[in-house]
């Protein structure tokens, strides 16, 4: 690991004074940490937002929906008996989610902004398309975990369990820099890598997230979540699912059905969900959006298996919603 | 009286024939009840684990201590025609390089130097540089400047085997390492009236012992010690001394507690060498461990194997039985041979077995864990059930009726053999009866749930040399001292216990004193043989110590010897108990040295261990995902000297097989070479959910032919034959056949997919 600078600022004022085009932003530091030892981030100035007010927590605000500090640890909203009666896909997509360990330190704005898990971009040997390089090596080589859906040049798989789950909830995230604030739909934060887009994520230099936010229209809406690991603990989904919708006599409306694991990004199976729209959640129905789920795949010869296996986890999930 | 005595001696399955040095006469096993031998006894070292007091090689730090480290080849197949270390000489707090171009030469595993001028895979060492600090020495790494002349390179198996690929030795990429064959197969096979072909393949899998290979040597100016964290003590000094030359006067090796050792710590490493040049170099202790990311890359494996097994079937018996084999050694001299277990485990006249060695440019095997046994068993088991499929027998009564009575390559009888009673106990425990051929209905409307088991031969005999001795201390406590070592597996407990057993004291008044190389000479902590060679001497040695003290409080007693015994720490005679110390007030510093050698096995017999593990679990033929129930794992391994650790060893082996047979597979980037999972994240060894229960069962009948103890070994056994019975409960529940090891979700799916075609 090579040296850096660690500032500890305590106030998000003087955080964002801090950041610039040449800093790096670290919270829980679960992912940062793991880069920085393989030589594939070597950032010079990280300021560590550990320490700032503010950020932590998160609280339901009248008429508003809820609200949660983009430093808040996983472990809090997994552990959060109330959040579970509230929105309960919120900790259902972080049961499965790394280890109680890596839960504890992880943050909600961490997670959403970790880099992908392709072994090619984490080993500093390759010089593959996403670090400036001219090649995907994945796709020629190793690939069981890749994308099978929505790639371009780069064939990553978006690993976050929390990511789907907060888009099938309408979330949206708060941006703040030194200059200016904005608000973007969590689902706009992710980016497909492609052309001149070498990256993952739209957040800019020296912005970071705030909060995230469930508007008060998603808490009357029934949601659900699944995970495939290949191992029952402490492993990235080959796939998650995570899917709600407004249920009235047993007909599902406006619904969003968000897959991890499958393509660059969060993927919305915006074929399945309108082939929903206005229909019972029933056997045949949720068997037949479990197979529109993944429309237009173009799965690899070692991933090839996440395509059924994406159809399968929508079927059930789908089918838990209706219960 | 020492003598000499011709014996076979086996490790790991490899015979040979040897001479060894042994003392008086061996005792009879023990005829009655024993009681400190056989009960449940807790770990007399597990204080010192669970405190954070067990001092680990990793923990060691010595005044002035430096740190080496390695920097290894990037390419998988180069030569290296310079290397200039001049800016890294000069970088702070770097005190030395070496490197091929200025390293002394210093003999490992035949070659005559650690640095090569070809390196073979990625990861191979380049150059080690010592420095004040281990983040000093990562830095200079980066400054050493290396010109590489990249060659022709293949890392996968299948790959290498093929037309058209890199030649990476003289004689070719594939030779024989090994056959056997009895009767006639081939015309067996063609008179069957089935036969079973089928084409098996177990993946790489890394050690990952939680404590990386290392060591830290002090160079004194007289004397040499090395801390290491090893398997084999003797073993390390004798590699340092083939190294540097060194009599072994001048060498010590130490390994106190350890982190872990599944075969790949059985000897030096170049890591040793290093921090032994280093620490003469620079006459400071030099501290040399590898990273996790070192460990997966450059310190053993198990080998990837590709198997084909053909057998047949006739008027209800196997007719026939061919495997062929074919490891991946990567840059290894030997194979560890999968086509063992086929050559022993059943009852089968005509036969054919032949094992191929494969090398690629990737890491050296080494042994781990039954190396070999594992990868063939699952192959046999697999193919013996789907032909037990396929013929309509239930499996578990194919493999009774081809119980093998004797050893069918070595034509001799077992010393025992209770494999028939680890299949009923195992069945009964499991439920056999309630197995149904095509499985049954799962707890979900999409999961089956399916039984299976499979049989596992080991050998475990153990033999000579070993020795120990028990010095009683005059307020009647005592020490075993012997060259063995403490893996993890609890030799210092039941050594512990076997010398108070003998010698009549309490465990907690035995010290073991073992992991050091002043010690007499003990055995490598590997293929299973602890208990059974190294038990026996100390069982010995604590018996000559008794007779000296009881000789001695004959005469202060004035009570015939014969009339007195030791008991609970006391001479007891007729009426009378006197304790140990007593007898020692009165000789003062005499002293009482018990010495004990193991004595040769048995001659014209086979000494094995043998064993049946039976899974049940349920399978999501929607998702593939494996949801294991229960394990039963029942084993013949004579008499269980420590319940208690004997189980602990069971679980141990079921969930490292477990990993093998779920979830562990290094994967290779076949273009680059490189290992793309060499650490934990990625490279999935067992978590706790992923462990089932686990039911342990011993026949627990001592081996009275074995040796003086009747104890065989159990570090191998439990790892051997999980993977074939889960694969087989797969099968019955689902009907679909995985022939891919790790079993992951996505094979299993496509297992379910080819069964729907």
């Amino acid at each position: 690991m090579r040296p850096f600078s660690l500032a500890r600022p305590r106030s998000l004022g003087d955080a964002l004074r801090l950041l610039g085009p040449d800093t790096t932003a670290m919270a829980g530091g679960t992912d940062l940490l793991g880069l920085m030892k393989a030589g594939v981030a070597e950032p010079e100035r990280i300021v560590d937002l550990t320490q700032v007010e503010d950020l932590q927590g998160w609280q339901r605000e009248r008429g508003k929906g809820v609200r949660i500090g983009a430093l808040t640890p996983l472990a809090e909203l997994e552990s959060s008996e109330e959040l579970r009666r509230v929105l309960p896909i919120l900790p259902a997509s972080l049961a499965d989610a790394a280890t109680p360990q890596l839960r504890a330190m992880g943050t909600v704005g961490g997670n959403l902004l970790q880099r992908n898990r392709c072994w090619y971009y984490r080993d500093d040997a390759f010089e593959c398309w996403l670090k400036g390089g001219s090649r995907c090596f994945a796709r020629e080589g190793e690939h069981q975990y890749h994308a099978v859906v929505g790639a371009r040049e780069c064939i990553i798989a978006s690993p976050s369990d929390l990511a789907p789950a907060l888009i099938a909830l309408d979330a949206t995230v708060e941006l703040r820099s030194a200059r200016a604030a904005r608000e973007l739909g969590v689902q706009e934060l992710f980016v497909v890598p492609h052309g001149s887009q070498r990256r993952e994520h739209s957040i800019r230099p020296g912005e970071v997230i705030v909060s995230v936010r469930v508007p008060e229209a998603a808490l009357a809406r029934a949601g659900a979540f699944a995970k495939q690991m290949d191992r029952k603990a402490w492993s990235f989904a080959l796939v998650s699912v995570a899917a709600s919708a407004r249920l009235k006599g047993g007909v599902a409306r406006d619904l969003r059905i968000v897959l991890g694991g499958v393509a660059p990004v969060p993927w919305r199976a915006g074929a399945a969900e309108a082939f929903l729209e206005g229909r019972a959640l029933d056997e045949a129905a949720c068997a037949r959006a479990g197979a529109l789920a993944l429309e237009g795949a173009e799965p690899l010869p070692q991933n090839a298996y996440k395509v059924p296996l994406a159809g399968e986890l929508v079927r059930r999930t789908l089918l838990s919603l209706a219960q | 009286m020492s003598r000499i005595v011709r014996t076979t001696v086996e490790i790991e399955g490899r015979m040979s024939d040897e001479l060894a040095l042994v003392d008086g006469k061996d005792l009879p096993g023990w005829t009655g009840e024993t009681t400190i031998v056989g009960a449940r006894t807790p770990r007399v070292d597990g204080a010192q684990r669970v405190t954070g007091r067990a001092r680990y090689t990793h923990d060691l730090q010595l005044p002035g201590m430096l740190h080496a480290r390695f920097l290894r080849s990037p390419h998988a197949r180069a030569r290296v025609d310079r290397v200039d270390a001049s800016r890294a000489l000069t970088a702070p707090g770097v005190r030395a390089v070496l490197h091929r171009f200025n390293a002394p030469k210093a003999a490992f595993r035949g070659e005559e130097t650690i640095f090569r001028a070809e390196v073979r895979f990625v990861g191979d060492e380049v150059a080690a540089v010592c420095a004040d600090t281990a983040e000093a020495a990562d830095a200079a790494l980066r400054l050493i400047e290396v010109d590489y002349e990249v060659l022709p390179h293949v890392v996968d198996l299948e790959d290498a085997i093929a037309e058209g690929a890199p030649r990476l030795e003289e004689k070719g990429n594939v030779s024989v390492s090994g056959s056997h064959s009895r009767g006639d197969a081939k015309r067996a096979l063609e008179q069957a009236a089935i036969v079973v072909d089928r084409t098996y393949r177990t993946s790489t899998q890394l050690h990952n012992s939680l404590e990386t290979h290392g060591a830290v040597a002090h160079w004194d100016g007289e004397r040499l010690t090395v801390w290491e964290s090893t398997q084999h003590v003797f073993g390390v000094r004798q590699g340092l001394q083939a190294a540097l030359a060194l009599p072994y006067s001048k060498l010590r090796v130490i390994c106190d507690y350890m982190g872990g050792g599944f075969g790949s710590k059985g000897g030096i490493g170049k890591y040793t060498i290093v921090a032994a040049l280093f620490a003469r170099m620079t006459g400071a202790p030099v501290r040399c461990v590898l990273t996790r990311e070192e460990e997966n890359l450059a310190a053993g494996n198990r080998s990837a194997t590709l198997q084909r097994v053909r057998v047949g079937w006739k008027r209800g018996r196997i007719s026939g039985l061919e495997h062929l084999s074919w490891s991946n050694s990567g840059q290894g001299r030997w194979v560890a041979d999968p086509t063992g277990p086929t050559n022993t485990l059943y009852d089968v006249k005509d036969l054919s077995t032949k094992s191929y060695r494969v090398v690629t440019n990737a890491g050296a095997l080494s042994a781990f864990r039954a190396p070999g046994y594992l990868e063939g068993t699952f192959a046999l088991e697999c193919a013996l059930d789907e032909l037990a499929d396929r013929a309509g027998v239930d499996p578990l009564e194919l493999r009774r009726k081809h119980h093998a009575r004797t050893d069918g390559v070595m034509k001799v009888r077992y010393t025992q053999k209770r494999l028939l009673e680890c299949y009923d106990i195992g069945a009964e425990a499991i439920g056999w009866s309630k197995r149904k051929p095509g499985g049954t209905r799962g707890s979900t409307p999409q999961r089956r749930r399916g039984m299976g088991m499979a049989s596992q031969i080991w050998f475990g005999g153990g033999g000579p040399p070993a020795y120990a001795t028990v010095h009683l201390n005059p307020d009647g406590t005592a020490v075993v001292r012997s060259g063995t070592q403490e893996i993890g597996t609890g030799t210092r407990t039941i050594l512990a216990q076997i010398c108070a057993e003998e010698l009549g004291v309490r465990v907690g008044d035995v010290r073991v004193e073992i992991g050091d190389t002043d010690a007499p000479y003990g055995p490598i902590s590997a293929g299973s043989l602890t208990a059974a060679s190294v038990g026996p001497a100390v069982r010995l040695a604590a018996a000559d110590a008794r007779e000296q003290l009881l000789g001695a409080a004959s005469g202060l007693m004035e009570v015939r010897k014969t009339e007195l015994r030791v008991e609970g720490g006391k001479i007891v005679s007729k009426g009378a108990r006197k304790p140990i110390k007593e007898i020692f007030d009165e000789l003062q510093n005499y002293t009482v040295i018990g010495k004990g050698s193991r004595h040769p096995n048995p001659a014209k017999v086979s000494l094995n261990t043998f064993g049946a593990h039976f899974v049940l679990l349920e399978v999501d033929t929607g998702t593939g995902e494996i949801f294991i129930e229960k394990i039963v794992a029942v084993h013949d391994i004579g008499r269980i000297v420590n319940p208690m650790t004997a189980a602990s060893q069971v679980e141990g082996g079921v969930i490292q097989a477990l990993g093998f047979a779920l979830t562990e597979e290094r994967v290779l980037d076949r273009r680059s070479g490189r290992v793309l999972n060499a650490d934990l994240e990625e490279y999935k060894v067992p978590t706790v959910r992923d462990v089932p229960p686990i039911v342990v069962r011993f026949t627990d009948v001592p081996d009275t032919k074995a040796n003086n103890l009747g104890v065989k070994g159990l570090g191998e056994p439990p790892i051997i034959p999980t993977a074939a019975a889960i694969a087989n409960a797969i099968a019955n529940a689902t009907g679909a056949r995985v022939r891919t090891t790790p079993m992951t979700p996505r094979r299993v799916l496509a297992a379910l997919a080819e069964r729907e075609r």
